[in-house]
């Protein structure tokens, strides 16, 4: 590795003006199971590391009057074994399970897979099905805004070089919203995803109502589903409307070729992944009554 | 730049001045001269590397040694001296689990968090447990294996 300086600030307003003072040639570091790899071998070594884990604030997970707050800096065995995400956003916990092996998510952190921005990156779909949202902290102060809005494009959040991302909302509104998620890779252990997703919906009247359906890895970032979604609004999401459903998804995505898979294998395991997640989250949306 | 760190090495404390790109693995091999976690990938897949810090089974290629400062650690070395072996250990060696051995280390750490964890695992538990640590000899089946001979023989034993 080429030399760096180290520094560990203790509060998000102390990182952030470092940062600033040696823009653009410093770099936060969470868990580093990305960062490491990439100072290891890339050339994009940064002067200064700005290591962000004696940040208290941006640690925890708790339930506040906007929602559920899960802090940057956990990691995604902390969201697997928490009682309120079980309880609250269980959804969550069928997608940090995917993520690498256990020692990936021992290290790694839900902010750093959401800064990443990556198109597989496992842990969006779901927060996007649930409308979360996230507080970038600068030198300005703080915002807030969606998570769609924080994906800007394949490795490009809307983060400006001097904010850090402080932590991430499941709104009220959504907690306990029906939710299924679902990845599909070459392999069960340790496979990037080919494609991911999730559907989230709630029942109005016996019928589903606000459906969102986020996939990933099949198109620059997280998308949303739109056409599908306005589909099986208003529908018992029986099989013809989860088929149809499906083949909206397919074509409103648009997966790249490359050595993993083709584009067209893509959008079959979008159709089939658009049809699973709905139908489980329907059932489980069925079965709260 | 160096800084200085203390961190608590298999039950002793260790102080040293690092460089901040000194990851731990590298720390742990050429400073404490505790060479039984491996360099495999450098990346992160293969698990040769893994290390016990604070309870949680980590690849330290992927953690600077800075990174550790304060923290306890728990490497191979760690679970046994030249008299007694770890039960893990002993019933890996009774299987004939390894051939060439470089991932041992990194498979028994896994194990070890796994069964600190969840005493009695699954076949299905054990598998995703190890699904970190890559093995190009024995195809997996007799580590899996010793890992559940283990827990049974304690379940029968209890
Ligand atoms: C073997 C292996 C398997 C993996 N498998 C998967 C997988 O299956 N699915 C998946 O989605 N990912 C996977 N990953 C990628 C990675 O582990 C995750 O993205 C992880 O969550 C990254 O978090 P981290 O804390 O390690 O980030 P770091 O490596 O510390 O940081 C990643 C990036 O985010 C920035 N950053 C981190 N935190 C903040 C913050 N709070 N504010 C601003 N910027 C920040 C850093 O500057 C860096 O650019 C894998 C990685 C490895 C090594």
């Amino acid at each position: 590795m080429r030399p760096f300086e180290f520094v560990a600030p203790e509060t998000a307003e102390k990182a952030v003006a470092i940062l600033a003072e040696n823009s653009p040639n410093a770099k936060p570091l969470a868990g580093g199971t990305d960062m490491v790899v990439d100072l290891k071998h890339t050339n994009a070594v940064p002067k200064v590391v700005v290591d962000l884990n004696k940040i208290e604030e941006f640690r925890g997970i708790e339930m506040t009057d906007r929602g559920l707050r899960i802090g940057s800096l956990v990691t995604h065995t902390e969201i697997m074994e928490h009682p309120l995400v079980a309880e609250h956003a269980p959804a969550m916990i069928d997608a940090a399970r995917t993520i690498g092996a256990v020692q990936t998510r021992n290290l790694g952190t839900l902010g750093g897979n959401l800064v990443t921005c990556v198109p597989s990156l496992d842990s969006g779909p779901v927060l996007v099905a649930l409308d979360a949202e996230v507080t970038v902290v600068g030198n300005d102060g703080r915002r807030q805004m969606p998570l769609t809005e924080f994906f800007v494009g394949p490795r490009k959040t809307a983060l400006n070089p001097d904010e850090l991302l402080a932590d991430i909302i499941v709104p009220t509104a959504m907690l306990g919203r029906a939710t299924h998620f679902l990845k599909f890779g070459l392999r069960k252990g340790q496979a990037l995803a080919l494609v991911n997703g999730a559907s989230s919906l709630r029942l109005d009247g016996g019928k589903v109502a606000d459906a969102r359906i986020a996939l990933g890895a099949v198109a620059p970032v997280v998308i949303r589903a739109g056409k599908a979604e306005d589909l099986v609004n208003g529908t018992d999401a029986d099989e013809a409307v989860l088929a149809e459903a499906g083949d909206l998804a397919a074509g409103e995505c648009k997966p790249i070729d490359d050595f993993r898979a083709s584009a067209d294998y893509r959008r079959d395991l979008v159709r089939v992944l658009t049809k699973r997640t709905l139908e489980t989250a329907y059932a489980i949306a069925k079965d709260k009554g | 730049m160096m800084i200085d760190v203390k961190m608590t090495v298999n039950g002793q404390e260790r102080t040293a001045s690092v460089a901040p790109e000194t990851t731990l693995l590298t720390f742990l091999r050429d400073s404490l001269v505790l060479t039984g976690s491996k360099l495999g990938c450098d990346v992160g897949d293969c698990g040769a590397c893994t290390v016990i810090v604070n309870g949680n089974a980590v690849n330290s290629c992927l953690m600077l040694a800075v990174q550790a400062d304060g923290k306890d650690i728990t490497t191979i070395e760690g679970l046994s001296d030249f008299e007694h072996l770890h039960p893990l250990q002993a019933v890996f060696e009774q299987m004939s689990s390894f051939q060439c051995g470089f991932c041992a280390p990194g498979m028994i750490i896994s194990a070890k968090h796994l069964l600190d964890k969840n005493p009695h695992p699954s076949k299905g538990e054990v598998q995703e447990a190890l699904s970190g640590n890559l093995c190009r000899c024995t195809g997996y089946t007799k580590i899996v294996d010793a890992i559940l001979e283990l827990t049974s023989e304690e379940a029968s034993a209890a």
